[in-house]
């Protein structure tokens, strides 16, 4: 999918006003998505920690730039209140912001821990409650929070990552229950492994990623776009889901990560080969 | 706002070059003859399928489709519409199955024939249908075939009904799982308490509407045409989504379905 320019798509989210946090890292998951919204028709608001990359984005997309520390209260209040004020409403929000530490049970910190559950669980929570008021003064909204595969299923050495997803899909679901009346709908993807700068590194170990090709019944792991596809359908006012947690990720929940063992056997053969040519 | 049943996107070609097969198109308030309608609006040819010939062909006439007889519980006439689908047009591309029957009993009364009729349909006609519509997707595509929210929440008199859909959801993922590879996505829609052909009767009662629409969130009945937009975005070729059972019941799964005595 080729982004670039407003509204030059199918523009399945004419007029509609969209907020996407977690889009100030070049080529990250919220960048995709964002450009996407905007390709659809929607104008957009992009949010994240960097001011010269949202700048940059929305310069290219004709949206706006709001700064945003997503592990701070005021910070989400403000940047809700900014986007509102700017877009004239929100229809469409998405939180993809999380931090993919990996770190073994033992070892997790009660720091890793309450700094893992501020940005994925707390900052979920805070979110929400900042953007029903808005929504519902609009009329409704969709809200779709970018969760993750292993939510569901294991990953080693993953425990607080996992775990405050799988919270935070608990807090949409009660959205979706609660304020469902008010046209509200909530729901999150869950992607599997993908290709963004937040698995560059893994990326970049010869063998890793294809340790996990296995897992993945279609043959092949997912990208940001197939996670922007999902985001569109979920935004559009066609959609009638709520409460649900959509795996986008090409049916790795019907199989599994690789173990500990699989990927360090998958990295030593990659070593090999390379060392052989 | 967002949950308008009434603003449907013209055509997008979103389905352009596709061939698809629908079963259980019989009737115009059904949720085969809505998809039909969808995917024939998004440019895919489209062969509708059910038992009563006269049926499609009025429907199939009326949106350019084809019409073809077919009982799910006969495998022979299974393979025989994937081949109508390969004859006419070449390639098999989408499929999705809406074929259902009503069977409703309590468990202290349910009889082995309730529970086969449902089994043959619901569960036996579910798993064969994905065969031969896979068998003849030689590209790769999707198939469909729908769950129900009786899958989800409990529905007292639903054992023979929802014990077949939910065998059949597992049937789907072992399918998914078996049959990647080969580029094809099997999954499953679970409507809510949609008003449809088959459900007319009950939205007729008062009482039963009410009691249900308590229990949605979203606080309006699913329609056809929201079963129908979730399938047209399964169908095509931007959802990397297999082995799952999608939930288009408004919210109710997260909270129950009402007791007979609420009805009253």
């Amino acid at each position: 999918m080729n982004g670039a320019g407003n509204g030059t798509g199918a523009g399945r989210l004419a007029g509609k006003t969209a907020l996407v946090v977690g889009a100030a890292g070049g080529g990250n998951m919220g960048q995709v998505i964002a450009r996407r919204f905007a390709w659809e028709g929607a104008k957009v608001a992009i949010a994240g920690r960097h001011k010269d990359v949202l700048d940059g984005l929305a310069e290219e997309i004709g949206g706006v730039a709001v700064p945003c520390d997503f592990t701070s209260r005021t910070s989400i209040e403000d940047m809700v209140g900014a986007t509102d004020r700017a877009l004239g409403g929100i229809d469409v929000a998405v939180n993809a912001t999380g931090w993919g530490l990996l770190k073994p049970f033992l070892d997790t910190t009660d720091d890793d821990f309450d700094r893992m559950t501020i940005l994925q669980l707390q900052g979920p929570f805070r979110f929400l409650q900042a953007l029903i008021p808005v929504m519902e003064r609009g009329g409704g909204g969709s809200i779709i929070q970018i969760s993750s595969a292993t939510a569901t299923i294991m990953f080693h050495d993953h425990a607080a990552y996992m775990a405050t997803k799988a919270g935070a899909d608990h807090l949409i679901r009660t959205v979706a229950n609660e304020f469902g009346h008010l046209g509200i709908r909530a729901n999150s993807i869950s992607p599997g492994v993908t290709e963004t700068p937040m698995t560059a590194e893994a990326q970049a170990v010869p063998g890793l990623m294809e340790a996990f090709i296995k897992g993945y019944p279609l043959g092949r792991y997912g990208t940001s776009d197939d996670i922007a596809a999902g985001c569109v359908f979920l935004a559009s006012d066609e959609c009638f889901m709520t409460g649900q947690n959509l795996q986008v990720n090409g049916g790795l929940t019907l199989r599994a990560n690789p173990s500990k063992a699989d990927i360090e056997s998958s990295i030593q053969t990659a070593l090999q080969c390379e060392g052989r040519s | 706002m967002s949950i308008s049943a009434s603003t449907r996107g013209a055509g997008q070609g979103r389905l352009a070059g596709k061939t698809a097969v629908i079963m259980g198109a019989s009737d115009e308030r059904s949720m085969g003859y809505a998809t039909a309608r969808r995917f024939r609006a998004e440019g895919a040819n489209v062969i509708i399928a059910a038992r009563r010939q006269e049926a499609i062909e009025a429907l199939a006439h009326r949106i350019g489709a084809r019409a073809v007889p077919c009982d799910i519980v006969n495998e022979d006439s299974l393979s025989a519409l994937a081949q109508v689908a390969l004859d006419d047009f070449g390639r098999l591309d989408c499929a999705v199955n809406y074929a259902g029957i009503e069977v409703q009993s309590s468990i202290l009364d349910i009889t082995a024939e309730e529970l086969r009729r449902s089994s043959d349909v619901h569960f036996v006609g579910t798993a064969l249908f994905i065969k031969h519509m896979a068998r003849a997707m030689a590209q790769g595509g999707s198939i469909l075939t729908a769950s129900s929210l009786t899958v989800l929440a409990q529905a007292p008199g639903h054992a023979a009904y929802a014990g077949a859909k939910g065998g059949a959801d597992i049937v789907v993922r072992v399918a998914a799982n078996e049959l990647g590879e080969k580029g094809i996505r099997v999954n499953s829609i679970a409507p809510g308490f949609t008003k449809s052909a088959m459900t007319e009767a009950y939205f007729e009662m008062e009482a039963i509407r009410r009691a249900f629409l308590k229990e949605m969130p979203l606080g309006r009945f699913p329609t056809v045409e929201d079963i129908a937009e979730v399938a047209l975005w399964l169908s095509s070729d931007e959802a990397f989504v297999t082995g799952q059972c999608i939930d288009v019941t408004a919210g109710q799964a997260l909270r129950r379905v009402p007791l007979a005595s609420e009805f009253a």
